[in-house]
């Protein structure tokens, strides 16, 4: 059930990264999103959506999850992004995948609640290290630079 | 509210919750510099998450208290020289241990049901983001009146500038190739 509830968000990829990047490029909350190019922004997120079984299924705290988030982190110093608008930008990418399983009223049953449990578990574990990794880049980039 | 009974059972633990979420902070690799700080005031720290769990969930609390105790949280730990991404692992080791408590409390009462659970891992993990967002609000306050940074698309000037560059480089990607005139001269084509 937990991978049912994996591929349901891998299958709805495409548009659920479509939404997701409208409402970044156009919540004042995430404006220097406006940066990006459309296409990179849909991109980033589609790299999560549609390949979210291989983000949530493995441990977090070490490995590419690391590697990954660290660097964005850095490239979104290096661009100039502030740091609060970034988390915001997870959050929210967080955020619509919940709000997609909700919204698909797939959690009827106790075993479906159950294996939601379970989901919410392992999405937090990922999305709480993304952020901490991508601010752990932001800062390293930022000592580096910092005139202090 | 369907969560009552986990706020209260949460708040009914808080001491022992408190004292677990403080022995984590003080061990884990991810927040060192939480071993420099006095422990009493860790844990009265911890403690008031814990014991006023449904005061700190309260919905209105968005844009008000919550925001202004965590910006204030973010320069505290600024000016104690912390690093940020300590402070967002300890707001995390508090959330992951409250989560597994919630999580855990189906085995111990029956009585709980799964939707319970799911509704209050939504308010949890909703103060949570909210608490990191404003302590990063709060980091960068400081950042911009101690050192003078200030990201640069933080100024609403340069970011118009960027999203106009931006609208430039993505006119010059989707601008319509010019074709060739052609022109028919009897039977020939000829490329004006």
């Amino acid at each position: 059930m937990l991978i049912r509830l994996i591929e349901m968000i891998e299958n709805n990829a495409e548009s659920m990264a479509e939404d997701l990047k409208n409402k970044l490029l156009s919540d004042p909350a995430t404006s220097s999103y406006q940066t990006l190019d459309d296409k990179t922004c849909y991109e980033n997120i589609l790299e999560v959506y549609s390949r979210l079984g291989h983000w949530l299924l493995r441990d977090p705290e070490k490995g590419e999850v690391r590697t990954h988030y660290s660097d964005i982190g850095a490239q979104r110093f290096e661009e100039g992004f502030p740091l609060h608008e970034i988390v915001q930008a997870l959050v929210a990418t967080k955020r619509h995948i919940w709000d997609t399983i909700v919204e698909k009223g797939i959690m009827q049953t106790a075993k479906e609640l159950d294996s939601a449990v379970d989901f919410v578990t392992y999405l937090n574990r990922f999305f709480d290290m993304a952020i901490y990794y991508t601010t752990l880049g932001y800062y390293g980039a930022l000592n580096f630079k910092s005139p202090s | 509210m369907l969560t009552k009974k986990i706020v209260d059972l949460i708040e009914a633990n808080a001491l022992r919750l408190s004292e677990e979420i403080q022995e984590r902070l003080l061990s884990h690799p991810s927040t060192q510099s939480y071993r420099n700080i006095d422990e009493q005031m860790l844990h009265d720290w911890i403690y008031d998450v814990c014991s006023r769990f449904s005061y700190w969930l309260e919905e209105d609390k968005d844009e008000g208290e919550v925001a202004q105790h965590y910006q204030n949280l973010g320069k505290d730990r600024f000016e104690q020289n912390f690093q940020l991404p300590e402070v967002i692992s300890a707001l995390y080791l508090t959330k992951r241990r409250l989560w597994e408590f919630i999580a855990a409390s189906r085995e111990v009462d029956s009585a709980l049901n799964l939707n319970q659970i799911v509704e209050a891992s939504f308010l949890l993990v909703r103060f949570f983001d909210h608490a990191v967002m404003h302590v990063t609000e709060g980091f960068e306050a400081m950042l911009k009146n101690t050192h003078g940074y200030e990201a640069t698309l933080s100024n609403p000037e340069r970011l118009a500038e960027a999203i106009e560059a931006k609208k430039e480089r993505e006119k010059l990607i989707y601008e319509e190739p010019k074709l060739p005139t052609l022109c028919f001269t009897k039977g020939m084509i000829r490329r004006e």
